[in-house]
């Protein structure tokens, strides 16, 4: 009983002597190892020599002698840093276009009025609606036609607008109340400093919560870069990775795809260690601004 | 502020510079750059391996500089192939899944081969010639050359020889009809009350398998499959193809003897070499797995029958797209000869564990010396004599999982195989009515 009350030192008085929030607080660690089990295994695998066989490959316990022999043959196979190099570049990339045009179009369609305005937002959210596997044939045409084909560049361009991004900045452009926008204007700022000194400083946590969503979903973007891409040195991470896990025939190195996702996922694991507390703050804001 | 404003600019800048750098490869002067497309069906150090012998090509070819362009799975190598030729990017060549052939041909995104072997000075006939004779039904179509076969396959049947002799079995005489495999299978099976330690026999079933075993296990109750003449039929609610999937069914729910569930090639492979399965039914391909990896003796066989002795082939030719510059046309066809000549095609069959398409590769004498210490890859060419062409249709893939969704289905103990087969019948009949439209029911 110390541990849980040494664990529930933060909750509040009344809630002490509940069970109910314990339950809850009990669930919640069991989810966490859940989620954890298939990164132990990961980084266990990774350690793991080649002569421990085929057999103690799915234990959790880790080797008694651990190697970085598969980090080094996962290394040698995929130009990690390149591919690193690569898919961080398609990330930010895509973001910072989609920053631009998210803010512009939400704000469009929260606070400025123009004919068809309604219609037009529904036909923009029906672009949810498309699987994305249908638009890879047009979109490839596309971007062949402009000259994008084989380059980082034309991996990015689908992405540039998003509307659920769109969606997402409207709602928040909407809570922010028009007093606020009022004010600045009678103090004599036009539309753009309105939105660059009142909306967008206002719809941060929004912000990040999108930068989330957009960044992971990219990262881990598999078949249209493998559509665009020729040259082995433009590969984004997740197609360097298939290389060793796709396959048909023979069967798969474990240890070396072990270290292989480790290592795509390591950038992704360290931005959200560091950023942590922001991230969850931004899922979960108050009403008030 | 998680995203400070000198930060926000600073990626700006960053990002802009990279798409500056992104340009595509400007060509040097007299030399044609052409790409190839190919998929690494077997274990991922041969993506090394195929970018060893591009090397060696370009450096022998000075006129071409070709690059090999990693793309996935075989489906995947399919769905990239046909989305660069619509954006008018085709590759100059691609390692294409055997029986996508016909599909492509049908949709007019293949270049006919007969005037490039016309111009070499050869006929048709000695072309393919130098293969072996199970191969040719996939790489020709209406009579006209669209495929050079580079690495095939056939299912095998893998034999824990150790486990065998344990039970009183003969590895020496492997089992030739289902009867003594089910029997070798229940032998096999070790159980602890009702838990299974270790099981008779496990068979792949997963996207691309699944369809290639169901036709193996039909060919060899009679069956067809599909009509080898003709793009818009197949034969899944035949006895033939009820049988195979009852056989295997019962090998699942009623004699206890294969795990149940659809299980993927490489877990098989892994169940095989761990010891967790005593017999498995797998590529050719996997053979150089095995033999690295395997801690135990183990013995390859022809499949088993139930009614004859035939199996389908498998693994891949090279294909050159249609809408191709005659000058890439031609490198392509130069890449094309070099990789599949008897020296070039033995080296990667020793590699990966296909075996080489080109019968003059056996003659040469590191064949020769490689077949004496590992008589195990003969049995593959062997079981050429009773090879039959791979699936091809109209739509192969839609219709290949139309079948292979309801296989799981059974598999998992969801469905019996009958009403399985049946859907299975209407779902594929569905996909390939299109084509039926225009060709068997298009009436004058």
């Amino acid at each position: 009983m110390k541990v849980i009350d040494w664990l529930l030192r933060d909750a509040p008085l009344a809630t002490r002597r509940e069970i109910t929030p314990k339950l809850g607080f009990v669930l919640t660690i069991l989810l966490a190892l859940i989620w954890l089990i298939p990164f132990l295994w990961m980084g266990v695998a990774t350690l793991r020599p080649a002569s421990d066989g085929i057999n103690l490959m799915a234990e959790l316990m880790p080797s008694v002698k651990p190697t970085l022999d598969n980090i080094r043959d996962a290394w040698e196979i995929g130009d990690f840093p390149r591919y690193t190099l690569n898919t961080t570049i398609i990330c930010t990339g895509i973001l910072l276009v989609q920053f631009v045009t998210i803010t512009l179009a939400g704000f469009a369609f929260a606070r400025l009025s123009f004919a068809g305005k309604t219609l037009i937002f529904y036909l923009f959210l029906m672009q949810l609606m498309l699987v994305p596997v249908l638009l890879i044939v047009p979109n490839l045409s596309l971007v062949a036609q402009l000259g994008l084909y084989d380059t980082l560049t034309g991996v990015m361009m689908p992405f540039f607008a998003s509307a659920f991004g769109t969606f997402l900045m409207r709602q928040a452009f909407e809570a922010i109340p028009t007093e606020l926008e009022d004010a600045a204007l009678i103090d004599g700022a036009g539309l753009f400093q309105c939105i660059r000194h009142i909306y967008v400083p206002l719809s941060m946590p929004s912000f990040s919560a999108f930068a989330i969503i957009s960044v992971t979903s990219h990262w881990n973007d598999f078949l249209w870069p493998l559509m665009v891409i020729n040259s082995p040195d433009k590969r984004p991470l997740t197609v360097g990775l298939s290389v060793f896990t796709a396959t048909a025939e023979g069967t798969q190195a474990w240890g070396t795809i072990a270290a292989g996702t480790l290592m795509v996922i390591a950038p992704l694991l360290v931005t959200f260690l560091i950023f942590q507390k922001r991230f969850i703050s931004s899922f979960v804001t108050s009403g008030i601004k | 502020m998680l995203f400070s404003r000198r930060l926000m600019l600073g990626l700006a800048m960053a990002g802009t510079l990279a798409g500056a750098l992104a340009f595509p490869a400007i060509a040097g002067e007299g030399t044609t750059e052409i790409d190839l497309f190919f998929p690494v069906p077997v274990d991922g150090k041969l993506a090394r391996d195929m970018g060893t012998l591009i090397k060696e090509f370009n450096e022998t070819h000075p006129g071409v500089k070709a690059t090999a362009v990693y793309t996935g799975s075989y489906d995947d190598t399919l769905i990239k192939t046909r989305a660069a030729i619509k954006a008018g990017k085709p590759p100059a060549a691609v390692i294409m899944s055997a029986n996508f052939l016909l599909d492509m041909q049908i949709e007019n995104e293949l270049t006919n081969l007969d005037s490039l072997i016309k111009a070499d000075g050869t006929t048709k006939e000695q072309f393919l010639g130098q293969f072996f004779p199970a191969l040719q039904g996939n790489a020709v179509i209406d009579r006209s050359v669209y495929g050079v076969p580079f690495h095939n396959s056939t299912p095998l049947l893998y034999i824990n020889a150790d486990k065998a002799k344990e039970v009183g079995l003969d590895p020496s005489k492997p089992p030739q009809t289902w009867a003594e495999l089910t029997d070798w299978a229940k032998k096999l099976t070790k159980r602890e009350g009702d838990k299974v330690t270790q099981w008779g026999i496990a068979i792949p079933c997963a996207y691309d398998y699944c369809g290639w075993m169901m036709e193996t296990l039909t060919m060899s109750n009679g069956g067809r499959y599909y009509n080898e003449e003709f793009g818009g039929e197949v034969y899944y609610d035949t006895p033939s193809m009820l049988g195979a999937l009852t056989w295997w069914n019962d090998l699942i729910f009623k004699h206890k003897v294969h795990a149940p569930g659809a299980t993927p090639g490489p877990a098989v492979s892994t169940s095989f070499i761990s010891g967790n399965a005593a017999m498995m039914m797998l590529s050719t391909g996997s053979l150089t797995y095995v033999r690295d990896n395997a801690k135990f003796n183990y013995k390859v066989a022809f499949i088993p029958r139930n009614v004859r002795n035939a199996v389908p082939i498998g693994g891949a030719s090279l294909i050159v797209p249609a809408g191709l510059e005659a000058d890439k046309q031609k490198a392509a066809w130069t890449l094309i000869k070099w990789m599949t000549s008897p020296e070039k095609s033995g080296w990667w069959s020793r590699a990966t564990g296909y075996f080489a398409p080109n019968k003059a590769a056996y003659k040469t004498p590191e064949m020769l010396e490689f077949l004496n210490k590992n008589p195990d890859a003969k049995t593959a060419v062997e079981q050429l004599d009773v090879a039959k062409p791979w699936f091809a249709t109209y739509k192969t893939v839609p219709v290949r999982k139309n079948l292979e969704d309801e296989v799981m289905l059974v598999l998992n103990g969801k469905k019996q195989p009958k009403e399985a087969l049946a859907a299975a019948q209407k779902a594929a009949d569905e996909t390939l009515k299109p084509y039926n439209a225009e060709t068997s029911l298009k009436l004058p």
